[in-house]
């Protein structure tokens, strides 16, 4: 029960959150800061920042000395197709319209699947093609275009 | 009899065709959801959130908490029938649920599941009608000092009952509240952490933030994992319970609303850990405790009573002051501030309908949901045999439009791509995404309190110290965080002696 982790979880939390902690001070500084009893815009990001570094630190302290969580192993690929057909549908849903991204978002995240084939991409495609028309377009309204010209 | 007054204009409102319909979609939705593993509640609400913007905020609410406790029922009927928990409130009824359907008593664990919900359910429901008012009527005595004390108390507290370390929830809150405070600022109007983007000026979408840190997510850590299930329907044909079945469920269930009522009040608390408490009392203070895991009426009955009066009345926090203790009640909030609604407590006076119909709603949904669930247990069955390939693009693409349809712009699609991203680094990590929704629904909110306090105070930072309500929330917020750390400096020390050794 208690053999000894590699504690890769904290480790990574710890840089995460005391870069983020850093930047976040670091940039609250170019607003005024003001006084404790007149606070500026800068007052509160500037004491959630340090805070949020001092707490990665911790972190990265209980990562270094092994005492920390093992972290998951994340697919990568995965990850990137997912990301990747969600900007796909955002670029082509205003340059070509609803059409072309649903097709490319389906066809890119299922590509992400070990369940790929041709033809369950084309029939998801046209199934929900229909659907979001039907239900986003013609019932609620949404001016969204099939096909921009 | 304010309190009958009060319902009626719920039930009015609640019963309105349209918010009938609307109650009726949610439970609908909820229950399928609460089937699919790999879909939970706060992901599907974030998935619809757009879609309730263009309805009236009462019927947006009444479908929203339909979802979330509809959930709670579907997530049980797939316990009990194939041993998988569909969410995780209903990991406990797998124990003795299962057992008893594999005895031949599915019907009728279905039917006490059911009917053990619907008790729990009306008892909450009439709890939060009650005590609402009063707690409102104390929230109005708060001012921006005990404010900040509460809203502190609900963070920790919230951080230190979700699952996985405490340092790296309290981070996820921090980060979340920083995430919150993009964009202009209330006191001065200097626009913050914009770099120079005008799409950022009114902050981050927030149901862009839910989207990709939930939904996204979710799918990434799904879309590998062996999907296989073999569904061994259970024959049905007896729903009708024992008279002796009837008779062991009966204490259970009226001990399992008593303590789910109790800890979903708690900021953090609502439906898993009633669930877990109450099996562990029943076992307790069970005469045969060596029936419990072999299919003990008590062990089900207890627990499913338990996590629907818990998912009920996490409401009243929510409600009456504005305070959200589990990320779905954060995505309640941000409903509500969408329709201009600020919560706390002044919305039972400047929204009676909106509060009281909610609450109304509730219990018509719970009604509906033992007439709709028993007789549609074959149709579930086979919904839990949808391959996960086909709703994963699914629930990509309805995400996306949602997300465009907000505002007619493509901008927040972006975002949440960004946080789906963060959203898989976090989940290596092995950090729970709902305090990073909190305190971003909080952050702005903190912010202002925090700096008014000192204000009034002239900057003495002992002003907290000098109201009671504010002192006694914020040691217990303190007693909390020692309780949780001794124990980890304890067992670090001993480690390291162990290492010296």
């Amino acid at each position: 029960m208690f053999s000894k982790s590699s504690g890769r979880a904290d480790l990574e939390a710890g840089l995460f959150f005391t870069g983020f902690g850093v930047l976040t001070a670091a940039l609250s500084l170019q607003y005024p800061l003001g006084t404790i009893a007149m606070m500026g815009p800068g007052m509160f990001p500037f004491m959630l920042g340090t805070i949020l570094a001092i707490l990665g630190l911790v972190m990265l302290l209980s990562g270094l000395s092994g005492m920390g969580e093992e972290s998951r192993s994340l697919p990568l690929v995965p990850t990137l197709l997912i990301s990747l057909s969600i900007l796909a549908f955002a670029v082509l849903l205003v340059r070509v319209g609803l059409a072309a991204a649903i097709v490319a978002q389906v066809f890119i995240a299922l590509w992400a699947s070990e369940h790929f084939s041709w033809k369950r991409a084309v029939a998801l495609s046209l199934g929900l093609l229909a659907f979001c028309y039907v239900v986003f377009v013609y019932f609620l309204g949404i001016s969204v275009p099939l096909l921009a010209v | 009899m304010d309190l009958l007054t009060n319902l009626d204009i719920g039930f009015q409102a609640a019963l309105s065709l349209h918010n009938l319909t609307f109650c009726f979609i949610g439970v609908l939705v909820g229950t399928a959801i609460g089937m699919l593993p790999g879909l939970g509640p706060l992901a599907t609400i974030a998935m619809l959130l757009p879609l309730t913007y263009a309805l009236e905020p009462v019927s947006g609410l009444i479908m929203i908490a339909g979802i979330y406790y509809g959930a709670q029922y579907g997530g049980s009927t797939t316990a009990i029938l194939v041993n998988l928990p569909g969410e995780s409130s209903s990991v406990v009824s797998c124990l003795d649920g299962h057992q008893m359907a594999r005895k031949g008593r599915a019907g009728a664990a279905l039917a006490i599941a059911a009917l053990g919900s619907f008790f729990a359910g009306t008892v909450a429901t009439l709890l939060i009608a009650a005590f609402s008012p009063v707690l409102a009527e104390v929230a109005f005595l708060f001012g921006p000092v005990e404010y900040f004390a509460m809203m502190v108390l609900g963070l920790t507290a919230a951080t230190l009952l979700a699952h996985g370390s405490f340092i790296k929830g309290v981070a996820m809150v921090l980060t979340g509240l920083i995430l919150g405070l993009v964009g202009a600022d209330v006191n001065s109007g200097t626009y913050r952490f914009t770099f120079g983007s005008f799409s950022l000026t009114e902050g981050i979408e927030f149901v862009a933030v839910a989207m990709g840190l939930f939904a996204f997510t979710d799918i990434v850590a799904n879309i590998r994992s062996n999907q296989a299930r073999d569904v061994a329907s259970p024959s049905l044909r007896n729903l009708m319970m024992s008279a002796k079945e009837f008779r062991q469920a009966v204490f259970p269930v009226i001990r399992g609303t008593a303590i789910g009522s109790m800890l979903g009040l708690l900021p953090g608390g609502g439906a898993m850990i009633s669930s877990f408490a109450s099996y562990a009392v029943e076992k307790r203070v069970s005469r045969h405790p060596e029936e419990f895991g072999q299919g003990a009426v008590a062990g089900l009955a207890g627990p499913e009573a338990a996590n629907n009066a818990g998912a009920q009345t996490s409401f009243i926090p929510m409600l009456t002051l504005g305070i959200p203790s589990n990320g779905v009640m954060a995505l309640m909030i941000g409903a509500l501030m969408v329709h201009n609604i600020a919560p706390g407590p002044f919305v039972m006076v400047s929204n009676p309908e909106v509060f009281w119909g909610l609450i109304a709603s509730m219990w018509i949904g719970n009604a509906m949901l033992v007439v709709l669930n028993l007789p549609l247990i074959p149709l579930w069955v086979r919904l839990i045999q949808v391959q996960y390939w086909v709703l994963f693009p699914i629930i990509l693409v309805v995400c996306c439009v949602g997300l465009f349809s907000i505002n007619n712009n493509v901008v927040p699609i972006y975002f949440a791509a960004g946080f789906t991203v963060l959203g898989c680094l976090f989940w290596r990590m092995r950090a729970e995404a709902a305090p990073l929704l909190l305190g971003f629904i909080l952050g702005p909110l903190m912010e202002e309190h925090f700096r008014r306090s000192l204000l009034l105070s002239r900057g003495d930072l002992s002003i907290f110290w000098h109201s009671p309500l504010s002192v006694a929330m914020l040691s217990i917020a303190a007693a909390m965080c020692l309780v949780i750390l001794l124990p980890q400096i304890r067992k670090g020390r001993k480690a390291a002696f162990e290492e010296e050794a």
